[in-house]
């Protein structure tokens, strides 16, 4: 019920992710999923990328990848509108 | 708001004629039977639901189901702690009709003083029922509560014989799985497992839904949908009448799109328009039935189209036998929800509103709010919390209110005082503190504006009571913020001006802002006001019944008169505290334990040693549940006062160490910390190294400015110092002592704590006995006893054991009195000297899972220096059989070793 507030120590800024799913989603998901912008990316996935609030904000997007019954590849925070800080898990 | 129950939620959907039989996974829960869990864990869409209810249905082979099941689907509203226990007992009723009856009187009643009270009742209740009943919480991942996590955990802890757990869930809930997992009490049912094999598919789109595919085909739809059965459905949905399956499952297969959006894409086109329209509006519903449909849509014939969409298998799920409400099936929901958001996402408020307002008019406010607010009207929803705020309240639903006026926008919720008040009260109810001056502030903005004679903007005044109390109640949560953060003076003008704006007849308000006054000027030594606003403060809460309230008083009252040196009026406080709570027929009544060992002190001041103790065992035998927070603490403080008087020293300090561990300050000021009881008692043992070492810890010396919250540790601090002369080791200057004692002895005088002058006249005597000042020791002496003899001190003087009885001896030469004879004879008969059998140790607590009478004869053996081998001999059973019961002993000890099993029976008294 107690949602980190924005002055937390943990995801107080708000950071950019990228999210990637498996198989292609329709465009038509992008509000569903907060405004993050959808692409497609390597190998029949789909990467979700926009701003998060904060931690329990990116815990809510996870939990809807989760009811659409997709399969989550990655997680990554990066830097906005470029590339991920990290990117060992893409290769 | 009313105590409805949801019907829906405990209704276990029937199975579907011709489902794929899928015996294997039937079998897996059956073994699971002999677990404590079953966890259903997969993403939506996996048939989760339809396995447990296929499962728990009767069937026609067996003749029967496994066991009486109990069925029911959560939702986000079940967060709410008393809410949730509240359906769990009403969903195993319909399986036990009289399960946990008394556990649900506690959980309504606002004395009860936790859920693992109820808890313990119910596991107890549900213990004596025969046979086998499974509890299926589906939907467990909605459930996000901390503290319903917790109570989940403890019920699996405890959880009694016959009683069986079922999850689905689409994620693992924060439960102890690893330790289940080890212990073989979980049965897990994963994705993996409920995926569609081959077979499976084969049967289903064939069989099932008669498609008549070839094996080829049905192999490309499975690898495709990867067995995830609602895919599976929703391609024989896309396919059935058509003749060119083939072809659209090639389609299908060489396609990379999520399935989902495939599949529905496919499904929804080849719907009629009307029929599209239907379902995206009507998404936005958990439950629906013909009538709130209508009211979504704007349309007539809603209840022809639900029978219509079940007919067509089109993801409507019956929530009841009279096809009345219905649900879509949860994935379904989301696309459909996904496709409005995208296409129309003006209209979601809109529709939410005709919800709301539906609900409305169906005295549903809770689910009225839900829609408003996730419409986002505010306003409205704001309006309507604000009228059931006080059922609400009365309920104990604090976590259901709280997540909604944490949903308002600020804007909003300023415009709302009693909404603004009722966040801080509850954010302040769970240790937070976090914007809630800011909250106050902004109430009191409100009231300051002379808003309390009109309407705030954008409503009408709900409840007039409510917009009464408003400026009493703000200025007593601005005092008890005050009082959190040590500042006495303006817990007292907040306090005092609570009291000026309260009505006379408003007695919450009153007895909050009297005990906030009682505990700001106690915590400063002034014990005549403290006093006086407890037992005003008490009579308030007595008027309006709040008898666990009453209790708690009595505890700082009673703390109180002791100071004050009144024993007896201590006495009569926790007499009349019991009478009270007997005249109450909560079964568990917080406080009751307390009182009696306010009690017990009082007898073992009087040297009544055995009173004492039979006060202290009624009050363990009320139990844990019977105690205020510091009962556990303060049972042992006196407890190890009885022992150290019946000369057992060691177990008297352990009891000590062991109140030191359970101490929790509870609001009320720290005046008699347990380290300077135990150092006292230290040195009145010789134990003076250790007494010393308290001294440093503490960092006390003679040279401190006086404060009342440290008076009782610095009277500790002379009688080390004097202990040290006694034993002729001293390092200190009695004589400055001695002064030191005269500085405290004018400030207690000043403070009226007649209680802390008899002790610190007679630490004085003895330190001047000890210097040789005979005259002024006697005449110390005289002032102790002239105020101890008429409230009947015993022990505070028996205590100081050969020093005193010369003393006292000395004081019986020139005078006698009957008092006077009493302490020398009591003194005669010595400390140490007096033969009390041993008693057995106090309990921590009981176990839940009691032992058999089996495991007991192992443990009697395992305290024994018999090896495994001879216990089995010795009992006649196989060596395994004594393995097993020795594992069953230390799963309910909760021990891994056979010495730490030993040692915690004893502690238990089972040995």
């Amino acid at each position: 019920m107690d949602e980190p507030r924005a002055t937390d120590a943990t995801g107080s800024d708000p950071g950019w992710y990228r999210i990637c799913v498996q198989g292609r989603l329709a465009q038509r998901w992008s509000t569903w999923f907060d405004g993050m912008s959808l692409s497609p990316g390597p190998d029949g996935t789909t990467v979700l990328r926009g701003p998060v609030g904060d931690q329990a904000a990116l815990h809510g997007l996870l939990q809807k990848v989760g009811d659409l019954g997709l399969i989550l590849l990655e997680v990554t925070q990066e830097d906005p509108g470029g590339s991920g800080r990290t990117s060992a898990a893409e290769s | 708001m009313s105590h409805a129950l949801i019907e829906t939620k405990f209704f276990r959907p029937s199975p579907r004629p011709g489902r794929v039989a899928r015996p294997r996974l039937h079998d897996r829960l059956d073994r699971g039977l002999a677990a404590k869990l079953m966890l259903v864990s997969a993403p939506a869409g996996f048939g989760k639901t339809t396995l447990l209810a296929d499962w728990l249905a009767p069937t026609d082979l067996t003749g029967g189901a496994p066991g009486r099941g109990a069925w029911l689907a959560l939702d986000p509203a079940d967060n709410d702690p008393t809410r949730f226990w509240r359906y769990v007992v009403a969903a195993l009723q319909t399986a036990l009709p009289s399960a946990g009856e008394h556990a649900l009187t506690l959980l309504e009643d606002r004395q009860t003083p936790s859920v693992e009270v109820f808890l313990t009742v119910l596991v107890n209740e549900l213990g004596k029922a025969d046979g086998d009943t499974i509890l299926v919480l589906d939907d467990y991942h909605v459930i996000e509560s901390p503290a319903v996590h917790e109570g989940v955990a403890f019920l699996l802890a405890h959880l009694p014989v016959g009683l069986h757990l079922v999850m689905a869930t689409r994620s693992d809930p924060p439960l102890p799985l690893p330790r289940l997992r080890a212990s073989g009490d979980l049965v897990e049912v994963r994705a993996a497992d409920l995926r569609f094999t081959a077979e499976e598919a084969a049967t289903y789109l064939n069989g099932v839904m008669g498609l008549e595919l070839r094996p080829s085909d049905v192999h490309a739809l499975e690898g495709r949908t990867e067995g995830w059965i609602a895919a599976l459905q929703l391609a024989a949905l896309s396919m059935a009448g058509r003749q060119d399956a083939s072809a659209f499952i090639a389609g299908f297969a060489g396609d990379d799109r999520y399935v989902v959006d495939y599949l529905v894409e496919e499904v929804l086109q080849r719907l009629p328009a009307d029929v599209q329209d239907f379902l995206l509006r009507t998404s936005v519903l958990d439950r629906m039935n013909g009538s709130l449909c209508n009211a979504v849509t704007g349309q007539d014939g809603g209840r022809v189209m639900l029978e219509t969409l079940e007919r067509d298998n089109l993801f409507v799920v019956p929530m009841d036998d009279q096809r009345h409400w219905y649900r879509y099936h949860h994935l379904f929901a989301d696309v459909l929800r996904g496709r409005l958001l995208d296409e129309q996402p003006d209209l979601l408020g809109e529709l939410h509103a005709h919800a709301a307002t539906w609900h409305e008019h169906q005295g549903d406010i809770a689910e009225a709010i839900r829609h408003f607010l996730l419409g986002a009207q505010f306003v409205r929803a704001a309006e309507l919390i604000e009228t059931v705020l006080p059922a609400l309240r009365r309920d104990r639903r604090e976590t259901t209110f709280r997540g909604w006026l944490e949903a308002l926008p600020t804007d909003v919720l300023r415009a709302r005082p009693v909404l603004c008040h009722a966040l801080a009260g509850a954010r302040m109810s769970t240790g937070e503190f976090g914007g809630v001056e800011e909250l106050l502030d902004a109430t009191q903005e409100w009231l300051d504006l002379g808003g309390h004679a009109s309407a705030p903007p954008g409503g009408q005044i709900v409840d007039r009571d409510e917009y009464a109390r408003l400026p009493g109640d703000v200025a007593v949560h601005r005092a008890g913020i005050a009082l959190i953060r040590g500042e006495p003076e303006q817990t007292t003008q907040h306090a005092h001006r609570a009291l000026d704006l309260a009505g006379p007849d408003d007695h919450l308000t009153r007895g909050a802002a009297l005990a906030l006054l009682g505990l700001a000027a106690w915590s400063t030594g002034d014990v005549t006001t403290g006093h006086d606003s407890y037992a005003e403060c008490l009579g308030e809460f007595e008027l309006v019944g709040h008898v666990s309230d009453v209790l708690g008083c009595s505890v700082a009252l009673g703390d109180l008169e002791v100071v004050q040196g009144r024993l007896s009026a201590a006495v009569r406080t926790y007499r009349a505290a019991l009478e009270l709570a007997d005249g109450h027929h909560t079964p568990v009544l917080r406080g009751r334990a307390d009182m009696h060992v306010g009690l017990a002190a009082r007898y073992h001041e009087q040297d009544d040693l055995p009173a004492a103790r039979r006060e202290l065992s009624v009050s363990r035998e009320l139990g844990e549940h019977a105690g205020l927070p510091q009962d556990a603490y303060r049972w042992r403080v006196v407890m190890a006062a009885v022992r150290e008087a019946e000369g057992d020293i060691e177990v008297a300090i352990d009891l000590l160490d062991e109140a030191e561990r359970l101490y929790t300050g509870d609001f009320l000021p720290a005046v008699r910390p347990v380290p300077a009881i135990r150092a006292r008692t230290w040195a009145r043992h010789g134990h003076l190294d250790a007494a010393l070492g308290w001294i440093k810890q503490v960092g006390v010396s003679l040279d401190d400015p006086l404060l009342y919250l440290r008076e009782f540790e610095h009277v500790t601090l002379a009688r080390v110092l004097l202990a040290q002369h006694e034993r002729g080791v001293a390092s200190t200057d009695l004589a400055r002592v001695v002064r030191f004692l005269d500085r405290l002895l004018s400030a207690a005088t000043d403070g009226h704590r007649a209680g802390s002058v008899v002790e610190i006249q007679l630490t004085r005597a003895l330190a001047l006995q000890r210097l040789g000042d005979d005259e002024p020791a006697l005449t110390a002496l005289g002032a102790a006893l002239h105020l101890a003899e008429p409230e009947g001190y015993v022990r505070t003087f028996v205590d100081e054991g050969a020093p005193m009885a010369t003393l006292l001896a000395a004081a019986g030469r020139r005078t006698s009195s009957p008092y006077l004879a009493r302490l020398r004879s009591a003194l005669a008969t010595g400390r140490g000297t007096v033969s009390v059998p041993a008693l057995p140790l106090p309990r921590h607590e009981s176990l839940v899972d009691p032992l058999s009478n089996r495991e007991r004869d192992v443990l009697r053996l395992l305290d024994t220096e018999l090896n495994g081998p001879d216990i089995a001999r010795e009992l006649v059973v196989s060596l395994n059989t004594v393995r097993t019961h020795t594992k069953n002993l230390y799963m309910k000890l909760g021990v891994t070793s056979r010495r730490a099993a030993v040692l915690r029976a004893k502690e238990l008294d089972l040995l």
